[in-house]
């Protein structure tokens, strides 16, 4: 089954709205949803013009398109633990918070908390990533626990903060402090980061363009061939301050 | 008339010991203030009555129209902002969080762009934290990074730090360590025994060589880091050690600059880390008079310290998404309600042009950049001078704001207390 959610044109447009209640699951019962305008309470045939083409008996099956503007639009995949969410253009915040399972795939860019504490299930975010991309909540000791985040433009300040498990793949730069506080899981930047993984515990980290002002209590330890990346790299271990015991490999710059 | 221990509302100092000589209504001489104090009660020039914008000028209205018409603002927002609330006491405050709640609005008070980053990193790692009684008594090194209590807080060093003799310092200006780490060479680091001279935005990395030094892990630090040398960084941490009580005093350099809370994070977490060898604490310069208050009231109100949204009825919280200055750059807010507080001078640009655009209601004693972004001004008492109240200092502790002269005007509690009515639809004035 397929559920396409078109959105309206509105009258304030950049109030925000909160949509956690867009998830392939709901959609089993049919589309009387409500959703958060700003303050007030809506249902979402007042939000979307909503199209709905074939049937489906159990959740995994259904598939959530969302077209037109919506990047004003948070929370949506929110608690997805299965089926597949299509976003056509960019995307608002928390987009696949606490996700367990299912797929999203973006074409636009996302904007801030993308995959909050995700737990399983995928995320491909064809655009860039705003800021705190497959992180936490505030003051939480856990971002991230498990799933994949792809994202193949740029990631903002604070990607994979407190990351604990799962792989983040970032194919562009990201903005300061990526992996910062990370105590598991798997991080890889196809270019280039600025203070990458500050304060770590644990996990990995890789680093495939330049790093910008490394954090000064780092220890060398190694120069590894990375097969998987055909690179070779400088493999530190870290953060000292922190008696951590992460791993972060970059590239050298040059070598191939 | 002379007024004893009268305590001065401007900054987080709280001064309590201060001597106003009062004729009428005016205060007429300050003692023992600094300037900033002699500033807040001698040039205390006032709105006379609420003003309104109409197409080409201002025009006078009544408190009650004022009042109605500022409800009728908030009542029809879809997202209302409620933003302000620290240079006034707990009773106003406390009455904001209850509009919030009653109209589904975000409240935020002025720690949004102050000391909000320390905040966070408080509630990633804790605070060691102690009164300031107990670092005049008892602390012998004493850190300010990234603030300059001179000219800011003009009093800390004489009554807390520096010049304050303590029960076991009791040769202050011999025995305490002053140690001043700041990107230029301010006036409080000309009184430093160590000043640290650090390149712009380098705090985290020079925080993070000082962990590993405590931690006896020389060997990994490189020569130089953010322009200081390894042999200052060795010096400092050795001073740090061997303190019998020391202090940390951070201020928006540290809050402010890149990094923002992960820079206080390491801070606090080098405190921790140094509570390995010696007692440690650290502790905010925090700004307006009050602000500590706001978060007090707040947190109690609604688990939150700022940056509270109400829109779904519930307390949400998360900064860079329900802050202020964040809402009005993404053009969220379609009203806004501002007490105690100038965001016109103080938020970015295109924060303050926001307010311009939407209806925009002030509520504050004095005229100022934000009154030329509204729509409505309403004046008020100040919280101290002609109202009394509770505030906190920046420690922590709540202290009662005196209330030393009679000016005619409706305290800013009572006037929002009108407006909840209103919003609540039990009076019409």
């Amino acid at each position: 089954m397929r559920v396409i959610l078109e959105s309206k044109v509105r009258k304030k447009p950049t109030i925000p709205i909160e949509a956690e209640s867009i998830i392939p699951r709901n959609f089993l019962k049919g589309t009387d949803l409500m959703v958060y305008e700003g303050n007030k309470e809506r249902t979402l045939s007042e939000l979307f013009w909503i199209f709905v083409e074939g049937t489906a008996v159990s959740p995994e099956n259904i598939e959530v398109v969302l077209k037109g503007d919506a990047s004003r639009i948070k929370r949506v995949g929110e608690y997805m633990d299965t089926g597949s969410i299509l976003i056509t253009g960019d995307i608002g915040m928390h987009c696949g918070n606490f996700m367990s399972g299912g797929t999203i795939e973006i074409l636009g860019n996302a904007d801030a908390w993308l995959g909050r504490e995700m737990r399983g299930g995928m995320i491909l975010c064809r655009g860039n990533a705003g800021h705190y991309c497959a992180t936490g909540y505030r003051g939480e000791k856990k971002g991230m626990q498990g799933g994949k985040v792809e994202v193949l433009g740029n990631a903002g300040d604070f990607c994979a903060e407190y990351l604990a498990g799962g792989e983040v793949h970032v194919h562009g730069s990201t903005g300061d402090f990526p992996g910062v506080e990370m105590r598991g899981g798997r991080l890889t930047i196809g270019r280039d980061a600025t203070r990458p993984c500050a304060n770590m515990k644990d996990g990995t980290c890789v680093v495939l363009g330049n790093v910008h002002e490394m954090i000064p209590t780092f220890e060398k330890i190694d120069r590894r061939v990375l097969p998987e990346w055909k690179i070779i790299a400088d493999v530190y271990k870290g953060d000292v301050a922190n008696r951590g015991k992460g791993t972060l490999m970059v590239k050298i710059p040059g070598a191939a | 008339m002379l007024v004893n221990d009268v305590v001065c509302p401007f900054c987080g100092c709280l001064c309590d010991d201060l001597e106003l000589e009062v004729e009428a209504d005016r205060v007429v001489r300050v003692l023992n203030g600094c300037s900033l104090a002699e500033a807040t009660f001698m040039n205390d020039t006032r709105l006379p009555a609420p003003i309104r914008r109409t197409s080409t000028a201002w025009e006078k209205i009544s408190y009650d129209e004022a009042i109605k018409e500022t409800a009728d603002i908030l009542k029809d927002a879809d997202r209302p902002l409620l933003y302000g609330w620290s240079s006034t006491h707990g009773d106003t405050q406390s009455v904001g969080v209850h509009i919030a709640e009653l109209i589904g609005a975000v409240i935020d008070n002025t720690s949004t762009v102050c000391h909000g980053p320390s905040i966070l990193a408080i509630q990633e790692v804790g605070h060691p934290g102690c009164t300031l009684g107990q670092v005049k008594n008892r602390a012998d090194v004493i850190i300010y990074w990234g603030c300059n209590p001179i000219e800011a807080h003009p009093r800390h060093m004489s009554r807390y730090t520096t010049f304050a003799t303590g029960f076991f310092v009791p040769d202050a200006q011999r025995e305490r360590t002053i140690i001043v780490v700041d990107t230029r060479r301010n006036d409080s680091g000309g009184i430093a025994d160590e000043f640290v001279q650090i390149e712009p935005g380098g705090d985290y990395a020079v925080l993070s060589a000082l962990r590993a030094l405590v931690r006896g892990k020389e060997s990994v630090i490189p020569k130089k880091v953010a322009g200081i040398s390894k042999e200052q960084l060795i010096r400092i941490a050795g001073i740090c050690k061997n303190a019998k009580f020391g202090a940390i005093f951070f201020g928006l350099g540290l809050t402010m600059s890149r990094g923002k809370y992960k820079n206080v994070r390491n801070a606090i977490e080098l405190t921790d880390e140094l509570n390995r060898h010696t007692k440690f604490v650290i502790s905010p310069m925090r700004g307006h008079g009050n602000v500590y208050g706001s978060n007090e009231v707040f947190t109690w109100m609604t688990g939150y310290p700022f940056a509270v949204d109400f829109a779904r009825g519930i307390a949400f919280y998360n900064p860079g998404e329900t802050t202020a200055v964040d809402i009005l750059r993404r053009g969220e807010c379609d009203a806004a309600l501002i007490v105690a507080s100038d965001p016109g001078a103080n938020f970015p640009r295109v924060a303050a042009a926001h307010l311009a655009k939407i209806p925009t209601v002030l509520i504050d004693p004095h005229v100022n950049a934000t009154t030329s972004l509204s729509r409505i001004h309403i004046p008020c008492t100040a919280a101290g001078i002609d109202a009394a109240g509770t505030a906190y200092r920046m420690d922590g502790v709540p202290i009662r704001l005196k209330k030393v002269i009679e000016r005619g005007y409706p305290d800013d509690a009572e006037i929002l207390k009108k407006i909840y009515d209103c919003l609540n639809g039990w009076m019409i004035p």
